[in-house]
């Protein structure tokens, strides 16, 4: 995919440091403002004042129930998963060398599908640290199809095979999806509706608990990521290029897969499997900043939380009373951008 | 998400949201069918309510009332019935609904008679009973058992008349032990009107569709004065944390007077012969000092 | 050949097999049996052979990303396995037959990824990285290239561009911002740089790698399967068929009718051009039948 809009752009200015903190400000000053709003906007008017009124008990201050339990656990869900998504998206496309690589396109959501629709289906009441049963299912079956693709990928030699991983992935996915029909033989018609209302995404988190419990994944995947971006680069050019510059290929790509999975696992487990993010926020992030990971995967990592919050707020504003999924307004954003950057060139 | 779950999402939605009318259309009416397959619930136990139970050759997957189905083919749900079973089977009259334009295409192909069918509103329930009784040849059972639901059903409208109706949200939908994945009952729908012929007012009496997602906010700002869970996965001892799940929202008046009512009736999401019954256990929930 | 000071990348005796992935390619080919090879500085060695002989395998051999069964690779005497990888991608740098970014990096990000061997962990390039790039650029003709995207340049100028990355990589900078010292004891592998450019082009980057031997004093080894291409910059000769050494020394010792014939099994002629000043094989005809 060609970028060149973006490479004349920062051809003039060679120096990463000063690119890096203008990237950082230029792309943080968006997101602050974006989780600022978001819980301001809603389907209901609230007043701040009331919201903030110590003097009224929480039980008896609705501005202020809905302000902390309904929007402010919401937005901060939006950018965590936003921002994981986004940022796993660019570690896969690195990864795989691909740059129409999803943090999806290795099995993970299927298996996170198939998780939830067993949890949905059964009626699973395993709990977790204050989880349900659905986001604890929806993990375990990410971290399922991720063991299983890794396991394929490094099955037949030294190292890991990123054709076996694509390969490995995109046949899991189908896999698991006649798995998850064959789930859906014993589900009603409610559960089926539930499961597949899951599948397109929904951030009404209700409580603190599913971010809480998702963080430190997601802290931990971000924690290795930022030991990869000179390696994303280099494995870009391929894995010899990389080899014979310093990097240890085979372990800066297990690193990236297990971070980004994990980053996908979590986010995954707090709204279910958002679609696009992982594949619009890195490629715009690109069209302005270049395509060195050490700009683009932080940029990602901001500008994934800033759209999610946003996309978020129309889903849950633009037919209120009622609210469209938020995966379907990334889709119907995602899907002619998408089509846009494929005849572009 | 595979195109092929888009497309099942697509088809639930299509059906979900349909603003659908009680439709009950017969094609041409010819000689009361013997070999009767019944793809739908709802019409399956109004098969048996009047009388022509024993002309059932087949029925769907998800039929599980009156336990007689138990013993007969399954041929598939809503989303993936089988054509070739169903042919197989050879009704002369196939029990449809009125989304399943493929099998409806199959079966006017194959010369099959069919009879289509839309869940609607509650009165509809009734118009579907009579309509089925006349293409099957019993439209006098048919007859009786609509009349004694719609007596059944002003009965309790009856008892539960100048009673205070608390403003109520009907969950038909939540993942086990958190408030996520809610969905309840809008303003249209057999689901709606039972709520209402039982004495309560919904709370999204405004929003013109059968299911609204709930969400935490929408919840909080409609503040119910009491909550009702259709659930019938819930087992008994699972009850008191199913309801303690809600007392995160603590603004709400359903929370603050304990008004949480989990019920696991079978027979209340389904749009048959036992709407009088579901009913009543509303009407008794919401008001059990009209039932005493 | 041993200059004092200065270091030799020498490999003796190396074996090679790939492992289960290459089971089914058989024992004779892309597999090493007692390969020895020497460069020193300054020295271009050609490694010659025909597909499959082994060529690639020894050259991913000597930048370690393939260890060797049995045999030894050293640099400077020590063992390859002893240093760093950021180490020894300060001293060994590759330039393979073709690089295709999956994402679009500008020439001059594109030279700076060969910094990244010398920078810390979380380090970011400095202004004398930057120098070091440019300077790189300069040396092999693509200076005003640095704000393009890579993959709008011809084949000749990536190659250039690829070159000068590789440049990037050898350059030491122990004293930052005084003067550079010149890489000594640092070596360039060039796996077929020219065997996808078409004759402009191979010309373009043929006269880049003999500048880098002659000025910069960087040892090369260049594998090719050009006999003109070999006969035109290489000193010396390595020659591999079915992963064995069957000649190495002068090139003008090597490149024979002889072993024209037993490596392709064509009649050439061999001749001093009398303008180029080097050996030019001509291929006459297919050896007649034995």
């Amino acid at each position: 995919m060609n970028t060149t809009g973006g490479t004349t752009f920062q051809g003039r200015r060679p120096d990463i440091r000063r690119r890096l903190i203008i990237t950082m400000i230029a792309f943080g000053i968006p997101t602050v403002a974006a989780i600022v709003a978001a819980p301001l906007v809603g389907s209901t008017t609230i007043d701040l004042r009331r919201v903030l009124d110590r003097s009224v008990p929480i039980s008896e201050n609705v501005d202020a129930q809905i302000f902390f339990i309904a929007r402010l656990p919401r937005t901060l869900a939006g950018a965590l998963v936003g921002a994981s998504l986004a940022a796993a998206g660019v570690v896969f496309q690195g990864l795989l060398r691909n740059p129409l690589a999803t943090p999806f396109t290795l099995g993970i959501s299927s298996g996170a599908a198939l998780g939830a629709m067993l949890a949905i289906t059964f009626d699973w009441t395993i709990g977790f640290a204050g989880l349900s049963a659905v986001p604890i299912a929806s993990f375990a079956g990410s971290v399922g199809a991720v063991a299983i693709v890794y396991a394929l990928s490094v099955a037949r030699q030294r190292g890991l095979s990123t054709s076996v991983l694509l390969l490995a992935g995109v046949t899991l996915n189908a896999f698991f999806s006649a798995l998850i029909l064959f789930v859906q033989y014993f589900a009603d018609f409610a559960e089926t509706f539930r499961t597949l209302r899951w599948l397109m995404g929904d951030l009404d988190v209700s409580s603190f608990q599913p971010i809480v419990a998702a963080l430190p994944l997601a802290l931990g995947a971000f924690g290795l990521f930022a030991t990869l971006p000179r390696a994303l680069n280099l494995l870009s050019l391929g894995p010899d290029s990389a080899g014979t510059r310093g990097i240890d290929v085979t372990r800066a790509q297990r690193t990236a897969f297990f971070s980004a999975s994990l980053a996908t696992g979590a986010a995954v487990s707090v709204g279910g499997p958002i679609g696009f993010i992982g594949i619009i926020v890195p490629h715009l992030v690109r069209l302005l900043v270049g395509s060195d990971h050490r700009l683009v995967l932080p940029a990602s990592a901001l500008f994934g939380a800033a759209f999610l919050v946003a996309c978020d707020t129309l889903a849950r504003t633009v037919i209120s009373p009622v609210e469209l999924p938020v995966g379907v307004i990334t889709a119907l954003l995602g899907g002619p951008f998408f089509l846009w950057l494929l005849v572009r060139r | 998400m595979s195109i092929r779950s888009l497309c099942l999402c697509v088809a639930a939605l299509t059906l979900f949201f349909a603003r659908s009318s009680p439709s009950a259309s017969s094609s041409q009416p010819v000689n009361h069918p013997k070999r009767i397959i019944s793809l739908i619930p709802a019409v399956t136990e109004m098969v048996y309510a009047i009388g022509a139970g024993p002309q059932l050759v087949g029925v769907g997957s998800f039929d599980t009332y009156p336990s007689e189905v138990a013993s007969l083919p399954r041929v598939g749900g809503l989303l993936d019935p089988d054509v070739e079973r169903i042919l197989a089977l050879k009704p002369d009259l196939v029990i449809v609904y009125g989304t399943q334009n493929d099998l409806r295409l199959q079966l006017e192909r194959a010369g099959i008679n069919q009879f289509s069918y839309k869940h609607g509103s509650l009165a509809g329930v009734m118009e579907t009973i009579r309509a089925l009784g006349i293409r099957l040849g019993r439209a006098e059972g048919a007859d009786r058992v609509a009349t004694d639901l719609e007596n059944r059903l002003s009965a309790i409208r009856g008892k539960v008349s100048g009673r205070v109706r608390p403003k109520t949200l009907l969950v038909f939908g939540r993942d086990a032990l958190a408030l996520r994945g809610i969905f309840a009952s809008g303003g249209i729908g057999f689901i709606h009107d039972m709520l209402t012929t039982a004495g309560g007012d919904n709370v999204f009496t405004d929003v013109t569709r059968e299911s609204v997602q709930a969400t935490t906010e929408l919840i909080l700002q409609r503040a119910p004065e009491a909550i009702i869970e259709m659930r019938q996965s819930v087992k008994a001892d699972e009850i008191a944390a199913e309801r303690a799940v809600w007392s995160t929202l603590s603004s709400l008046p359903a929370v603050r007077t304990a008004r949480i009512y989990i019920l696991t009736d079978s027979s209340l999401p389904v749009p048959g012969p036992r709407v009088a019954q579901a009913t009543e256990s509303i009407a008794k929930t919401l008001h059990p000092e009209a039932f005493r | 050949m041993d200059s004092p000071g200065c270091a030799l990348l020498s490999a003796s005796d190396l074996s090679f097999a790939y492992g289960r992935v290459g089971r089914k390619i058989g024992p004779s080919t892309d597999t090493l049996h007692g390969v020895s090879i020497t460069c020193a500085p300054g020295d271009l060695v050609g490694l010659l052979g025909p597909n499959g002989s082994g060529k690639t395998t020894l050259l991913r051999l000597l930048t370690g990303l393939l260890r060797p069964a049995a045999g030894r690779i050293s640099i400077d005497g020590t063992p390859l396995s002893q240093l760093t990888r950021a180490a020894l991608a300060r001293r060994i740098a590759v330039v393979p037959q073709e690089t295709h970014p999956a994402f679009d990096y500008s020439v001059l990000e594109m030279v700076l990824m060969g910094r990244y061997p010398h920078l810390g962990r979380f380090a970011l390039e400095a202004p004398e990285d930057i120098a070091i790039a440019r300077a790189a650029l300069a040396a092999t003709g693509t200076d005003g290239l640095e704000d393009r995207p890579f993959t709008t340049l011809s084949g000749g100028e990536k190659q250039r561009v690829v070159i000068a990355s590789a440049l990037a990589q050898l350059e030491t900078d122990t004293n930052r911002g005084g003067a550079r010292v010149q890489p000594c004891g640092s070596f360039l592998l060039l796996d077929e740089p020219t065997a996808s450019l078409d004759l402009g082009y191979q010309i373009e980057v043929a006269s880049v790698v003999r500048r880098l031997g002659d000025e910069r004093g960087i040892g090369l080894v260049l594998s090719t399967h050009d006999l003109n291409l070999a006969a035109g910059l290489c000193r010396t000769l390595v020659v591999l068929k079915a992963g064995e050494v069957i000649a190495s020394g002068p090139t003008a010792d090597v490149l024979t009718p002889s072993l024209i014939r037993r490596l392709y099994g064509v009649d050439a002629e061999i001749a001093m051009h009398p303008r180029t000043g080097h050996l030019v094989v001509v291929p006459v005809g297919r050896e007649a039948a034995p």
